[in-house]
């Protein structure tokens, strides 16, 4: 019984005594440190470089400019996952305020400082564009030109588009007759949303440290995807896979953020021209102009009749990717794809875009473009409610996805539960019709401090298709190691990984060891993201563990001298069936395999995909949902939100282990409390970000988590499929949030966050025009 | 420029030659291999490099060391005896009061703190007074149940379960 008990971590004692060891700590020998010089300028041509200075200065192990790069070096130092629109230094120019331009590996900190600080650059300022919309226009200055090429493997993912506009990628879907969808309807609502960039701000910030020797390099680096980075690694430094050895300590926190390339490459570089290991550790203000979420604006139009049927929906998102792409146009593509929400709408059309500008390039970020789409879609839910004088709830019942039902996509959906989910969040906040604000027939009481209740509702996909493998090492004590390049950032992996390992092979979990990521060791996964671990790399679990079964079976059938038909295996142990007494343990086994060890290996793969006119196809093996209620509470002579409950309620599908699960729900939701009240990159009208510190941004603190809080999973009676959620309950805390606050004081926000500022503003707007 | 300090870190009086410019966090990361302490701003409102000084909590990442001379400095790493727990301790393992547990030596210090100066806290006063310890990964509740608990078998109310 290793399913479904409430474990704290395998690990937890390093934890609390402070030994767990993070990348952070990683140390090689005659290592050097590596800092990075940033551009000062959002957009301009680099003149000039000189790099003599800081190379002569004492204890100066190496400088990184353009000039290491080009076709003289053989480096192109280009890289990116779908455009290789991403440079090792700036090579030509410069396309951000924080841009890596050059690095310095040195002998200590306050050398390094000191030689950036006698790098010369002249720079010739150009036309720079921050916001979205504006990057669109035909005069705006192209922060690529010519256009980066596109990596062939996401040619099937992501339409290559003309050169000469900031577009950088434009997904498309088209399901039914949108023209015939909105003829049809009596009436038709269009509203803009808005979602500003916000930090992962995890507390671990990024970390890399290289070494290059005898043709190989080594990486401990703060990734989620150790194998994706290995490969490109590989590309960056003309290597094969076997020469680079990527390997990850468990996370300080990711929450996207660590994902693709990020130091690795200028760490990396920094230890092959200076023939010593460098380790570079990022500052807070750093980690800001390192990557950060997918601003985005987005105009919804939905078409509804006048009983609330929901018939037709057209969309167009531009997602701000900042100076580089990075997954950008994969966010784009998972936002839109989400955009017709958990309802059944006929006729969907759907547009939604990455576009470049001289911002943060921006990336994953925990809930993958959905939240900037639920915002959108879930605001206007309620606010259809209003126009229409229904109760928002019922209002989103009847169009709820069911089993049976065909999503936007096109695929059938089955084991969808958002009934049940709605019911459950609505019944947490004891949800009454006379919550919405305007089915209230009472008179509204005039005290500066209102209460309001909101719901709304979520669903995500997990990346499909998608790999994982996974082996199974048997010893000869019995015990068991788990190889699996799955990540442990906080979430729990490891310990959940051993469940489920130990159900599949039938032992305690004391005796198993979850690995950390090597490549060189551990098999083949794609990445730790888009909630799939669980999922995924325990699907490969389970099939390594059918496969080591198989070999115990075989080994103990001939020692047993029984058929493998007669044998049973039970508490780590095979035995004959009616005879128990003829048995042989795990460790008995191993050691009469004469192997040393006993093996299995797995993998788990799923298939899918979207047509790239159409968006037609399968957009995931299986759709998390969810939803949330909250209340608060608004004063409105400050503006000032403060959350009374919060109940984010998930479908689990089975759940492996119910604490870890309940701190991913509550991670979730505070996480998404953050973007709902306070989390904005700001940014100064020369493209510099103003609060790049966690003075001036803030992030959720005891002060700020509501005092009643009760999350809940559901889990699927009888199935064993195991459902990621360390995702799911962000997305709808903004509008959950947002719709209580119209509830509470009738002030409706468009754009993110709901700061008291804006809430104020709002207030007196709305007080201005009833006094007109 | 380098100054001979003496620290005592953890019950031991220790001369180091330090840089006069670099914080405790700094020495006590680079010269004592401590690796509990963490920074996570680098400017005091995270608590990720909370140590105790004086039984006092406090950010090293804005404490030059040269100013630690005299104090007694406890970090995560003496807070109990090796091989040991501190209660506070397995009160955070047993409610699994962390994720990524970046911030968890802070948390616990800064507990230990709470708890000295008020053996009973509510709940209001338990979120107040950790208020400057930040969790991104959003544990809270798991937190506040934990130091609710460590406040309990502090006092005597409850035995901890015995160590598996």
């Amino acid at each position: 019984m290793s399913l479904g008990e409430a474990l704290s971590m395998l690990d937890a004692e390093e934890r609390v005594t402070g030994h767990i060891n993070y990348t952070l700590n990683i140390e090689a020998p005659a290592m050097l440190v590596g800092k990075i010089l940033r551009s000062p300028l959002p957009h301009a041509h680099i003149v000039r470089i000189d790099i003599a200075r800081a190379q002569r200065l004492t204890g100066v192990g190496a400088v990184l400019s353009r000039d290491d790069f080009g076709p003289h070096t053989g480096y192109s130092g280009r890289y990116g996952r779908i455009f290789c629109d991403q440079t090792v230094v700036a090579l030509d120019k410069v396309r951000f305020v924080g841009d890596p331009v050059a690095a310095v590996a040195a002998c200590d900190e306050d050398t390094a400082l000191e030689a950036l600080s006698q790098i010369d650059i002249d720079y010739e300022e150009i036309p720079a564009v921050f916001d979205e919309t504006e990057a669109l226009t035909p005069t705006a200055p192209l922060v690529h030109d010519p256009r980066p090429e596109q990596q062939p493997m996401f040619s099937k993912m992501i339409e290559d588009l003309p050169g000469g506009t900031n577009l950088c990628s434009h997904f498309k879907l088209r399901r039914g007759d949108i023209e015939e969808g909105f003829c049809q309807a009596d009436f038709v609502f269009e509203d803009t949303f808005r979602s500003p960039a916000a930090q992962h701000v995890p507390l671990e910030p990024h970390v890399t440290v290289a070494q290059y020797a005898r043709q190989q390099l080594t990486l401990w680096t703060s990734t989620q995807m150790p194998h994706a980075i290995r490969a490109q690694m590989a590309e960056l430094l003309n290597l094969p896979l076997e020469r680079v050895r990527v390997i990850v300590a468990t996370l300080g926190g990711g929450f996207g953020s660590k994902g693709s390339l990020r130091l690795e490459p200028i760490t990396a570089f920094l230890a092959l021209k200076a023939q010593r290991a460098v380790k570079i550790v990022l500052s807070r203000e750093e980690e800001f102009v390192t990557v950060c979420k997918h601003p985005a604006t987005i105009r919804i139009k939905t078409g509804v009749m006048k009983d609330g049927t929901l018939v037709a929906r057209q969309v167009s998102a531009n997602f701000n990717t900042g100076a580089y792409s990075d997954i950008g146009p994969v966010v784009a593509r998972n936002g839109g794809s989400a955009m017709s929400g958990p309802y059944r709408i006929p006729h969907v059309r759907i547009d939604s875009c990455a576009v470049w500008t001289n911002i943060v390039p921006a990336g994953a970020l925990r809930g993958f473009g959905v939240p900037q789409a639920v915002w959108a879609y879930e605001s206007q839910m309620d606010m259809i409610a209003e126009r229409l004088g229904l109760e928002p709830l019922e209002f989103r019942r009847k169009n709820l996805l069911c089993d049976r039902d065909l999503f936007a996509t096109g695929e059938e959906l089955s084991n969808i539960h958002f009934d049940e989910l709605l019911d459950r969040a609505a019944a947490s906040i004891d949800w009454s019709c006379d919550d919405a604000r305007w089915l209230n027939r009472t008179e509204p009481k005039q005290k500066t401090v209102r209460r309001g209740k909101g719901l709304a509702m979520v669903i995500k996909a997990t990346i499909t298709p998608s790999t994982s493998a996974a082996a199974l090492k048997l010893n000869e004590d019995g015990s068991l190691n788990v190889l699996t390049s799955s990540v442990e950032c906080g979430q729990g992996a490891k310990t959940v990984l051993a469940q489920i390992a130990a159900d599949a092979m039938h032992m305690p979990v004391r005796r198993i060891s979850v690995s950390d990521p090597d490549t060189d060791l551990t098999p083949y996964d794609q990445q730790t993201s888009s909630s799939r671990t669980t999922y995924s790399m325990g699907g490969a679990i389970r099939e390594a563990a059918s496969d080591l079964k198989r070999h115990i079976l075989d080994c103990a059938a001939e020692n047993l001298e029984v058929s493998v038909s007669d044998l049973i295996i039970e508490d780590s142990q095979v035995m004959v069936r009616g005879t128990p007494q003829r048995s042989l343990s795990y460790g008995e086994i191993t050691r009469l395999s004469n192997q040393g060890n006993l093996f299995g290996h797995g993998a788990f793969t799923t298939r899918g995909g979207l047509d790239l006119q159409t968006g037609q196809g399968i957009g995931s093996v299986h759709w998390h949902q969810g939803a949330i209620g909250c209340e608060v509470e608004v004063d409105i002579e400050t503006g000032k939100i403060k959350i009374l409950r919060l109940s984010p309620c998930v479908f689990a599908g089975r759940v492996v282990n119910p604490r870890l699960c309940e701190l991913q729900l509550e991670g979730c939701a505070i996480f998404g409390l953050g973007q709902a009240l306070f989390e904005e990159m700001a940014y100064g009208e020369h493209g510099q970000l103003l609060n790049a510190n966690l003075s001036d941004y803030n992030i959720p603190s005891f002060a700020d988590v509501p005092l009643k809080f009760d999350s809940s999973a559901l889990e699927h009676a009888g199935s064993e499929e195991l459902h990621g959620i360390g995702e799911t309950l962000l997305p709808p805390v903004m509008a959950a949030i947002g719709n209580a606050v119209y509830n509470a004081a009738g002030v409706r926000i468009h754009e993110l966050p709901l700061s008291a500022e804006r809430v104020l503003r709002e207030l007196s707007r709305a007080n201005m025009s009833r006094r007109e | 420029m380098k100054q001979i300090i003496k620290l005592k870190v953890n019950g031991n009086m220790e001369e180091k030659a330090v840089h006069t410019h670099h914080t405790l966090l700094e020495v006590l990361r680079s010269e004592y291999k401590l690796f509990g302490a963490r920074e996570g701003c680098g400017i005091g409102m995270c608590g990720a490099c909370t140590v105790l000084l004086d039984g006092q909590p406090m950010s090293s990442c804005i404490l030059l060391a040269a100013l630690a001379e005299g104090k007694e400095i406890t970090t995560i790493e003496g807070l109990s005896d090796p091989g040991k727990l501190h209660p506070i301790q397995q009160a955070f393992i047993d409610h699994n009061a962390f994720q990524c547990s970046y911030c968890t030596p802070g948390f616990i210090l800064s507990t230990k703190s709470l708890l000295a100066e008020n053996p009973v806290p509510t709940v209001e006063q338990v979120r107040t007074y950790l208020a400057g310890n930040l969790c991104r990964c959003g544990s809270y509740y798991k937190i506040q149940e934990a130091v609710l608990d460590a406040a309990a078998r502090l006092r005597g109310e409850k035995q901890n379960p015995p160590l598996p």
